[in-house]
């Protein structure tokens, strides 16, 4: 039986072959006309990060070999990349929570960052060469509103930091191309003490992040890079892309990221201000790095419903690709 | 009885103008070297909880492991900047990924090239060998560094689990006929202060410094029993460092049922920090 599951992505045309009491999904964004170009956040995407996306991709950046799996979520950033051309952004902004700084909320103002990035916990998944455009301007344009608006913060000048694979991971699902410049922003919290980061300050980087935004009349996608339950195996095949392995860790986990994904999908995200908290709670969910919190409050928490473009597992955890479009 | 130590993990040990306790600590830290040398020990037997995995139990099978890692927290100070130039003891991590498969779990063998070695590893190893002394001698060089046998530290597996390790490994090196001394790189309490502080100004709060005092006196009374049945409140009270599992490792080594004796304790950026020994302090 096949353990990867999928919620149906929200074309017009899927949408209208929806039972009837099932929230229709917004249709892509249309893509903007010459002239019409306009500054600020034109889209926000869940864009989930476990390493075997990439891998099972097989991209030249990334030095293990896969015969695939995972096809599902794939094919969901398949359809965000499509919809990510047609919003026609300058920068992409993305926070994910394997950066991990103790302190304060860091930004990346590395002009170029590039290195190789052999991830601790997935090294014989992730060994990705990486070599990618940071918009400094923006990147130190967020580091000033975030202290204006009284977070700790810090600016990352000195090459030599690896870059995490959550960052890369989503940044190369998103555009594998990498033709577009960067800013990353990192997660305040500390797994190792087992402590979750402030969703209160993510809410107030969020606002920092879109004042910076508009302050440089950047045209820019967000990438909040969480995965949603967090429950998973302790072990795994002897092929990891065995997708016979591949299933909810239980189904209290499945059942708790179909309620998130259900509000997703009835919208508006103020709802879901209550949601992830819960959420949380229910399944350890990695949104309490606090990833969605920041893309939703950067949005201005858009009276939009969300389009799920996927749903599968990774080794258990659950992982959706949505977008809202403000 | 196999010579062990408990280690801070955090690189405020390396400071160039370091608050006292980090002093007193990086101190400590070196007299634990000096100890294990003088016990004649070839490989330090040695788990970093900065070292946090979530898939099995990975074992470090890299001969040499040397570069410079720039701490994606603290690359703004001195200390965020960590060179360092490891030996492994390959033939004694081999087998102890074979001991740890045969007791049913999972060894991961990890062997790759720019392969990122976490910031409690170098800096433990820094100040327990700060000159690469070790025991064993060359007659080329004159000095050899200790070698190391490097294990992660799990997340998501049981503080039994973390001591079925431990015991694999001290299994590994009986049967290499290894001297073996056994280090867990551990913080004690949270409450890491989340902003930017002077030396001066660095404290453990009194609650979670009532704790750590708890746990240290039954560590120094030799009370074994009580560490690992106050673990669990421990972790839950003071947000213990991976929940304490380092003591549970240490408890899998069959080192720590004698009194532990504290050689410093105090703060780094508000988690509590300590260095304990256990075995002669004539080693």
């Amino acid at each position: 039986m096949a353990r990867v599951f999928q919620v149906p992505a929200g074309s017009s045309r899927s949408g209208a072959r929806r039972a009837a009491g099932t929230p229709a999904a917004p249709a892509p964004a249309p893509a903007p006309r010459p002239g019409e170009q306009k500054a600020g956040i034109v889209a926000g995407y869940l864009a989930p990060h476990p390493p075997h996306l990439v891998y099972a991709e097989n991209p030249p950046q990334n030095e293990p070999r896969s015969t695939g799996g995972w096809e599902v979520l794939r094919w969901g950033y398949e359809e965000l990349r499509r919809r990510l051309r047609a919003h026609r952004p300058d920068v992409l902004v993305v926070h994910a929570p394997h950066w991990i700084t103790m302190v304060g909320h860091h930004v990346n103002c590395v002009p170029n960052p590039r290195g190789i990035s052999v991830e601790p916990i997935f090294p014989h998944l992730f060994r990705y060469h990486y070599d990618f455009r940071t918009d400094v301007d923006l990147a130190e344009a967020i580091v000033e509103e975030g202290e204006r608006a009284g977070l700790v913060t810090s600016a990352l000048r000195e090459d030599g930091v690896r870059v995490d694979y959550a960052t890369i991971g989503a940044l190369h699902l998103a555009n594998p191309d990498w033709d577009l410049p960067v800013v990353s922003l990192s997660a305040n919290n500390n797994p190792y003490y087992y402590s979750d980061a402030s969703l209160a300050e993510m809410e107030t980087l969020g606002v920092a992040t879109r004042r910076a935004i508009e302050r440089t009349g950047r045209r820019a996608v967000l990438l909040g890079s969480n995965s949603l339950s967090h429950l998973h195996w302790d072990t795994e095949p002897e092929l990891p892309e065995d997708m016979s392995a591949e299933r909810p860790f239980n189904h209290a986990q499945y059942a708790g990221d179909m309620e998130l994904l259900q509000t997703i999908r009835e919208g508006p995200t103020s709802r879901l201000k209550d949601a992830v908290p819960k959420h949380i709670e229910a399944t350890a969910s990695e949104t309490k790095a606090g990833s969605l919190t920041w893309l939703l409050a950067a949005m201005g928490w858009p009276d939009v419903a969300g389009d799920v473009l996927a749903y599968g597992t990774v080794i258990a955890t659950g992982n959706a690709v949505v977008e809202w479009v403000p | 009885m196999t010579p062990a130590a408990l280690v801070p993990a955090m690189p405020h040990l390396l400071a160039g103008d370091p608050a006292p306790s980090w002093a007193e600590l990086a101190t400590a830290t070196r007299t634990v070297g000096d100890r294990l040398r003088a016990a004649g020990v070839d490989t330090v037997l040695l788990l970093s909880t900065q070292w946090f995995t979530v898939l099995g139990h990975q074992v470090q099978c890299d001969a040499r492991l040397r570069g410079r890692r720039t701490d994606e927290n603290w690359y703004r100070y001195d200390y965020g900047h960590l060179d360092h130039d490891l030996a492994i003891d390959t033939d004694l991590a081999h087998r102890w990924a074979d001991e740890i498969d045969a007791a049913g779990m999972q060894a991961r063998r990890t062997l790759y090239e720019g392969f990122p070695v976490d910031t409690g590893t170098i800096v433990a190893t820094k100040l327990l060998d700060p000159h690469g002394h070790g025991r064993r001698e060359t007659e080329r060089s004159g000095a050899r560094p200790f070698e190391y046998a490097l294990v992660s530290c799990n997340l998501y597996a049981e503080p039994s689990a973390m001591a079925a390790v431990a015991a694999a490994g001290v299994r590994a090196a009986r049967d290499l006929g290894r001297t073996l001394g056994v280090v867990a790189v551990s913080g004690l309490s949270s409450g890491l202060t989340g902003r930017w502080i002077t030396p001066a100004e660095d404290r453990v709060s009194d609650a979670h410094d009532r704790w750590n005092r708890k746990v240290l006196d039954a560590i120094r009374a030799g009370d074994r029993d009580e560490v690992l049945a106050m673990s669990p409140q421990y972790a839950a009270a003071a947000q213990a460092d991976s929940q304490f599992r380092a003591f549970a490792f240490l408890d899998g080594a069959g080192v720590v049922d004698g009194p532990g004796e504290v050689l410093a304790y105090g703060p780094v950026w508000g988690t509590g920090a300590a260095v304990v020994w256990w075995g002669s302090d004539s080693d």
